[in-house]
């Protein structure tokens, strides 16, 4: 079995007031390069907070993570966000693009922040935003878009640096079920197509069609580590 | 380093050219009355403290001035010092001063003051007194029975509210009583009323040097000052020097050294007003930065913390709000700076009427430098707390407290 993603024994203590939470409990699994990955589970069963350590953004109270053979625990923060910037993409439920920047800024943002040339970035700004289906919409702000069409905005932005894995914490949380699905099929092409291996966090039963493999927690432990059943064509959510 | 600070100046620039404009013009006009009130101030001050010195010029001391030694009251020998101090370079003219203490009647006013006498050639190439009659004559050599009054000895009418003693209204041909210390008695018609707008100044009266040369008797009358007029202000350093070189034994000081203590006292207490002033218009002008940015931050909390965990930098986010202040300050020094110049015009042509004179705002380039570097850094600082307390706040905690 060809490991991309390692995660060893991964245990998150909170602690609130006087009470100790834990969100995560002993989770160990591994994810090959190319796989997309559903962690799912109920309210506070502790998804987003897995995938939050997945991406370096909140350290493990215990356990190692190793990706691509490296023991990404031990870097400091600094190299944490190098490592961020060129290995990793993220999607948020709420997109969060910088509201003063044009679709084609807050995609190339992020390739600007890693030193590329204007004119490299500004050319793959334009086609990975017609790639998701925003060729015309380049010039517009996020307050003239739409939700779906925020979304797509930041999932070019999470591609712009060819990452290895894509992060999506709920993305498709703020949408409605027609620009789920156009996320979702969009995620699933870019992952096919690209190799990329895609980690995303969701609680809608019916996205599971798109995972090759879904991690469901319950009470910070795994509850079930499986492959979904392809679904019937004719099925709508 | 470099690409970090072009994704800071291009995340800057677009929170400007898109983000709320009407927030950064308020933000760009506080800014620029901060300047204002930081430089107009202490330019009103500087100018008030520039008519006092330029009055002292003209009208007290000139530029370099001879007294004799402490306990010495008079000059010895002065027609031997000035026909030396006239042959020297850089020395326009000088004039001796020769006083005798007395007082005026008129009517029934009695002031007793100071009678002062000159050579009126020497004088008008000397002081400026003959330029500023208001009415009536300066004095001429050989006028024997004539005398020129500062309009605050001349008074007026109603001398209510007068803070001098006067004479109540004299005006140009009328006769005064002059009881000189020695006991001579003289009576002169007034030749000429000056009005300098110097107290110190207008609360002078001269007669010629023959007229004190009469009255003073055999020996005829006695200098207590030269007052040397250099052919520009920076001579009255040499001048004092070349005098000082020739071995007079009187006291030699420029224009500046002669100033009373009183004056350099005012000076300091002036520039403790003016830095008080400064420091006032900066906490402003910090607090207001201050909450410019905190707010803003504070907006854009979760946006934040997405930047950082996409991977960019905390430098690179600090850095677009520090530019953004650093930009709106830059803007508002312009803005300032117009407004203070236009200001200053609009005083050159309006001055301000002091008790003392006209006074006009005095703004020097370094004035305008000082204070805008100075509104700069505390504005950077300002503008670099609340951005680097957000971003030092941990990525989590930002996107949730968004």
């Amino acid at each position: 079995m060809d490991e991309y993603i390692r995660a060893e024994d991964l245990r998150k203590l909170y602690t609130m007031g006087t009470v100790e939470v834990r969100a995560i409990n002993g989770v160990s699994f591994s994810v090959r390069k190319g796989e997309f990955v559903g962690i799912t589970g109920s309210s506070g069963s502790g998804k987003s907070t897995l995938l939050h350590m997945l991406a370096l953004l909140d350290p493990p109270t215990e356990g190692t993570i190793t990706i691509a053979d490296r023991d990404v625990i031990s870097l400091s923060e600094a190299e944490k966000g190098i490592f961020r910037l060129s290995r990793f993409g993220f999607i948020f439920q709420d997109y969060a693009l910088v509201p003063e920047l044009t679709a084609e800024e807050n995609v190339s943002l992020v390739a600007m922040a890693r030193g590329e040339e204007a004119g490299s970035y500004s050319r793959r700004s334009r086609k990975l935003l017609g790639q998701v289906g925003l060729g015309e919409r380049v010039a517009h702000l996020p307050s003239e878009l739409s939700g779906g069409e925020q979304q797509r905005v930041a999932i070019a932005r999470a591609l712009i640096n060819t990452p290895e894995i894509l992060f999506a914490d709920e993305p498709c949380a703020n949408l409605d079920s027609t620009n789920s699905r156009a996320v979702l099929d969009l995620f699933r092409e870019i992952n096919q197509r690209m190799n990329l291996t895609v980690i995303m966090v969701s609680h809608e039963d019916w996205h599971m069609e798109y995972f090759d493999r879904v991690i469901r927690l319950r009470d910070g432990k795994i509850e079930e580590d499986f492959q979904p059943e392809i679904p019937d064509a004719t099925a709508s959510p | 380093m470099f690409d970090d600070l072009r994704v800071s100046a291009f995340l800057a620039t677009r929170s400007i050219q898109r983000g709320g404009r009407g927030r950064n013009a308020m933000y760009i006009i506080i800014i620029a009355l901060v300047l204002t009130n930081m430089i107009f101030l202490p330019s009103v001050i500087m100018g008030a403290m520039d008519v006092y010195y330029v009055q002292t010029v003209d009208y007290i001391s000139s530029d370099v001035i001879i007294k004799p030694p402490e306990d010495v009251r008079y000059i010895d020998d002065v027609e031997t010092l000035l026909a030396t101090v006239n042959r020297m370079s850089g020395v326009v003219r000088a004039s001796a001063r020769y006083p005798m203490a007395g007082s005026i009647d008129f009517e029934d006013k009695t002031v007793a003051m100071e009678i002062d006498a000159f050579d009126p050639r020497d004088e008008t190439e000397v002081t400026k007194f003959h330029k500023h009659m208001k009415y009536g004559d300066f004095l001429g050599s050989g006028d024997r029975d004539q005398i020129i009054v500062g309009s605050l000895v001349a008074g007026a009418k109603d001398d209510t509210g007068e803070f001098y003693a006067s004479l109540g209204g004299a005006t140009v041909g009328d006769s005064v009583v002059v009881r000189y210390a020695n006991g001579v008695v003289r009576e002169y018609r007034i030749k000429g009323i000056f009005n300098t707008k110097s107290y110190q100044a207008d609360y002078m009266v001269f007669v010629t040097k023959d007229e004190m040369d009469a009255v003073t008797g055999s020996g005829g009358a006695r200098a207590t000052e030269v007052l040397v007029k250099t052919v520009s202000a920076e001579d009255a350093q040499p001048v004092k020097k070349r005098i000082l070189e020739f071995g007079v034994g009187e006291d030699v000081e420029t224009w500046e050294e002669a100033l009373p203590d009183v004056v350099s006292e005012s000076v300091e207490s002036f520039a403790i007003i003016n830095t008080i002033s400064v420091l006032g218009s900066l906490v402003i002008a910090v607090v207001l930065i201050f909450i410019m940015t905190t707010i803003k931050t504070f907006n854009n909390r979760k946006q934040i913390g997405i930047l950082k965990a996409i991977g960019l930098k905390k430098s690179i986010i600090i850095n677009s709000y520090v530019m953004q202040v650093i930009f709106i300050c830059l803007i508002g020094a312009i803005v300032g700076s117009l407004l203070i110049g236009t200001m200053v015009l609009y005083f050159t042509t309006y001055p301000i009427e002091f008790p003392d004179g006209d006074v006009t705002p005095l703004v020097t380039w370094a004035m305008i430098i000082e204070n805008t570097a100075l509104l700069f850094i505390s504005s950077a600082i300002a503008g670099f707390i609340p951005a680097w307390r957000v971003t030092n706040e941990g990525i989590l905690e930002a996107i949730r407290g968004g």
